[in-house]
């Protein structure tokens, strides 16, 4: 350590104005403050702060993913192990990984399903950080300011949002666009309007649909590979698709005929984005956010608050023709991605409205549009991205609204007195 | 939740809890400090216009002789803290930062000290009008920090009248304890400045408002309060910035002061518990404020605890006292919430200090500021439910006006509680007091 602190104080002058790599010096910096504790002190009031700052609360979010990580691992590599035919091997170089540890492809062995997941993991999150850190550094360098924490949060989160069988090159153009329109060109970290991982996987969504939705892209193993009759469609998009929705009951026979329990569906053993098929992860990175405070509690009961009335609203209706309108809303959370978009993305403080009472109203809204996506809509069975990223344009609305309210209000109550 | 159903029906929404730290000099005593051998007066340590001078160097002055008089009615005199010589009248930096026309007194270091000036008055016998004279006469300003002229609070607007005085004994900042002190060894002459103000007010409520970390403070009061003097000591939660006055009102009272108004708009004057404590004490003499309590702590302190000390007092002089420990520290004048570091080793203690702050590096260390990310910890945080959020990013791009007219920057009072939950560190407070200082030089050079 000592040695690294010297090291990096020897390079120091190189990265000050009028050194030879001035304009690398945000690397500098990020280096500086990754490694070392940043020594400046306030330098006017207050002069005592909250023991909360940025890079906590960042940290804290990074914390709350790992259960859904780790059941991304597991569960990619599970619908894969479960999915391969006897015999059968993964593709290429994963194949040959595989084949050298000798852990076999197992689906009832959990060790063997985790490091099977892990391969397509890896590589995705690889690509997204080296990627979207790469057009990061480039802002950072070129608008001189510091490398932001921002995207360690953005880069986590998108892999878990992405179909294990995504092309890489993909993930890195997505990531690039995400970060480059979906911030940068706002001003960076703060000033951004949409969720910049959303952004990234809404480009992927309108530009390569054939890698994003469907059938075929929800399981790590090629089509050659699988077991005959293998189906690989999410749950959602089995219901929408089901032979015959004017059954009775015609969204339990398609979950019956993917052979999928409720509970299956809460821990996250369903086809579906790596990280977002487990309703029980969510709930464990949700109870972390909302103790440490850093997310808001407010727009999670409002999202719950939203889809429940939603989803009470179209099973009174009901449907001949549509079979998602009659899933009650105990299968509307564990389904798709609407817990772990509610969890991570809806609360992602900078798209997000910031008023206590906004916040209710923007999770509110949040909720009713899945649903409402998700059911009505045919061509996207699953809406949580669009209605996040449709309620992200109207957080700072919200926000003024909410403020004028409360000023209407005090003004009232005064005037009563 | 009980605290919660009460915060709920009682009190003031938002605040925050800093750490209290006022265990390091909550049970210690008041002690006198010696003398200085020269003190600075500014002429102006008030709101208001400043004091005009009456003495010319090389002039011997003797303790409590009036040194300036004031400059109309929004102004107060100033006494001499010490028996000795005008050295000159010449500029010395004050805690508020600018440089201020200051009498520098040079002690005579073998005087006694006695106060010769004033002389015993009736107050019973004084009308209102005569009271308000008198309190001018004594210098004394609001001690709790906004050095506000106090006879000024005694007459409200025009039209405007007060049925409640509220009396401030909360003391929210942390690390302090003057007030505490103040209230648990002279109880009575709290009482005795209460009685003042009220005839001059002709208030007939009077409530104390203590802190419950004070309870010590509150039984001591108790202890002195008889039925004829009509007063009732209420304690209200430790919550930061309680002691603001808009604040304690609302939690008092559950009177909201409008937009930028006063506390008489809705009937009530609140007077910090030393205020009237010196009225109390120097009002029936006739006598000048020439001292004031002072607590001398933080960690970077030997000997931390609450001083009596002479106005005019330079910084250098107290802390040469107190001890001041090795290694880096810096240096607040006042509270760690509120107070402004010193600029000089010269600087005076003047009328509104409460404190003088020690911090070591460690405390206060923290990292330079990030882009906000709209977590909205400091829209929960600010007390008078501002924006500052986005007053922040207003400010950066200097849209003053938009600051002041449509997201009522000058009713901000720059607790700071937006600074201090601020994730991102941004110095939202300093960005507003500038901002508020652009706009009335703006103003000023319109008019």
């Amino acid at each position: 350590m000592k040695f690294l602190r010297k090291l990096h104080d020897k390079a120091e002058p190189l990265f000050h104005k009028g050194g030879k790599l001035e304009r690398l010096y945000p690397l500098y910096e990020a280096h500086d403050t990754l490694a070392f504790t940043p020594g400046e002190v306030t330098h006017g009031a207050s002069h005592v702060r909250d023991a909360l700052d940025l890079k906590r609360m960042m940290v804290t979010v990074v914390f709350a993913l790992v259960p859904c990580i780790l059941v991304a691992m597991y569960n990619t590599g599970f619908q894969a192990n479960a999915a391969l035919a006897e015999g059968m091997s993964a593709d290429g170089i994963r194949g040959w990984i595989i084949d050298v540890i000798g852990i076999g492809y197992s689906a009832a062995n959990p060790l063997a399903c985790l490091f099977h997941g892990a391969l397509y993991y890896f590589p995705v999150l690889l690509v997204t950080f080296v990627a979207g850190g790469l057009i990061e550094v480039l802002f950072a360098v070129v608008r001189r300011h510091e490398i932001n924490e921002g995207f360690l949060v953005t880069g986590m989160l998108f892999p878990l949002i992405l179909p294990p069988a995504i092309p890489l090159w993909q993930v890195g153009l997505a990531i690039m666009f995400g970060t480059l329109v979906g911030k940068e060109i706002f001003g960076g970290t703060g000033m951004n309007i949409f969720n910049p991982a959303l952004t990234a996987r809404a480009f992927l969504f309108f530009a390569y649909p054939a890698q994003i939705s469907g059938e075929k892209v929800w399981t790590a193993v090629t089509a050659a590979n699988q077991v005959d009759g293998f189906s690989g469609a999410t749950a959602l998009g089995s219901i929408a698709g089901v032979a015959d929705p004017s059954a009775a009951d015609a969204w339990k026979n398609a979950l019956m005929g993917m052979d999928i329990t409720w509970l299956d569906a809460f821990l996250g053993k369903i086809p579906g984005s790596m990280g977002e098929t487990s309703a029980l992860a969510c709930l464990l990175g949700a109870v972390l956010l909302i103790i440490t405070g850093v997310g808001s509690w407010r727009v999670i009961l409002g999202g719950v608050l939203g889809s429940f009335v939603v989803t009470l609203l179209f099973n009174a209706v009901g449907s001949e023709t549509n079979a998602l309108m009659n899933v009650p809303f105990q299968w509307q959370m564990v389904l798709g991605g609407w817990a772990f978009g509610l969890v991570f993305m809806a609360t992602d403080p900078v798209s997000s409205a910031y008023t206590n009472r906004g916040r209710l109203i923007y999770g509110f809204f949040i909720g009713v549009f899945a649903i409402l996506i998700r059911v009505v809509n045919p061509a996207f069975p699953e809406g949580m991205m669009l209605a996040i990223l449709f309620m992200n344009m109207f957080a700072p609305l919200i926000n003024s609204m909410a403020i004028r309210s409360n000023i209407k209000r005090r003004l009232a109550k005064n005037e009563a007195v | 939740m009980l605290t919660l159903l009460n915060g709920w029906r009682k009190g003031f929404s938002h605040g925050l809890h800093p750490p209290e730290h006022k265990e390091l000099t909550a049970d210690k005593a008041v002690i006198r400090l010696p003398f200085p051998d020269v003190v600075y007066v500014p002429l102006s340590q008030h709101t208001g216009a400043p004091a005009t001078a009456i003495v010319r160097p090389g002039q011997e002055v003797v303790r409590g002789e009036p040194i300036a008089t004031s400059a109309g009615f929004v102004s107060v005199p100033m006494h001499a803290p010490i028996t000795g010589r005008v050295r000159e009248i010449a500029d010395i930096p004050t805690p508020r930062g600018q440089l201020v026309p200051s009498v520098i007194i040079e002690g005579y270091p073998s005087a006694d000290q006695a106060i010769l000036y004033g002389a015993p008055q009736d107050i019973d016998a004084m009308t209102p009008d005569e009271l308000i004279a008198a309190v001018q006469e004594t210098g004394v300003v609001g001690l709790g920090g906004a050095a506000f002229p106090t006879h000024v609070k005694l007459k409200p607007p025009e039209g405007k009248s007060v049925d409640t005085i509220i009396v401030n004994g909360c003391e929210c900042e942390p690390y302090l304890t003057t007030d505490h002190r103040l209230m648990v060894e002279q109880p009575e002459a709290v009482l005795k400045g209460l009685a003042v103000i009220r005839k001059a007010l002709d208030a007939e409520r009077a409530i104390i408002g203590i802190e419950a970390n004070k309870a010590e403070a509150a039984e001591a009061l108790n202890k002195v309060i008889q039925a004829a003097d009509r007063v009732e000591v209420c304690v209200v939660e430790t919550k930061y910035p309680q002691g603001a006055e808009k604040m304690l009102i609302k939690s008092l009272l559950n009177r909201e002061v409008p937009a930028g108004g006063l506390p008489a708009d809705v009937g009530a004057a609140v007077f910090n518990v030393a205020t009237l404590a010196q009225i109390g004490e120097l009002l029936p003499k006739n006598q000048g404020l020439i001292e004031r309590i002072i607590t001398v702590t933080g960690d970077g302190i030997e000997k931390p605890g609450n001083y009596l000390v002479a106005l005019g007092s330079p910084i250098r002089h107290v802390l040469d006292y107190v001890g001041l420990k090795k290694g880096k520290s810096r240096v607040i004048f006042g509270g760690p919430m509120m107070g402004a570091t010193i600029a000089s080793w010269d600087t005076p203690i003047t009328k509104g200090v409460s404190g003088i702050l020690v911090l070591s590096r460690g405390e206060e260390e923290s990292a330079a500021a990030r882009p906000c990310i709209k977590c909205g910890a400091c829209l929960q945080a600010c007390p008078i439910h501002l924006n500052p959020c986005f007053l922040g990013q207003l400010a950066r791009v200097r849209e003053y006006e938009r600051m002041v007219d449509s997201f009522h920057l000058m009713d901000c009072f720059e607790c700071g509680c937006c600074t201090y939950v601020c994730p991102a560190n941004i110095p939202l407070v300093q960005q507003f007091r500038v901002s508020k200082q652009i706009i009335r030089e703006q103003k000023a050079a319109a008019s």
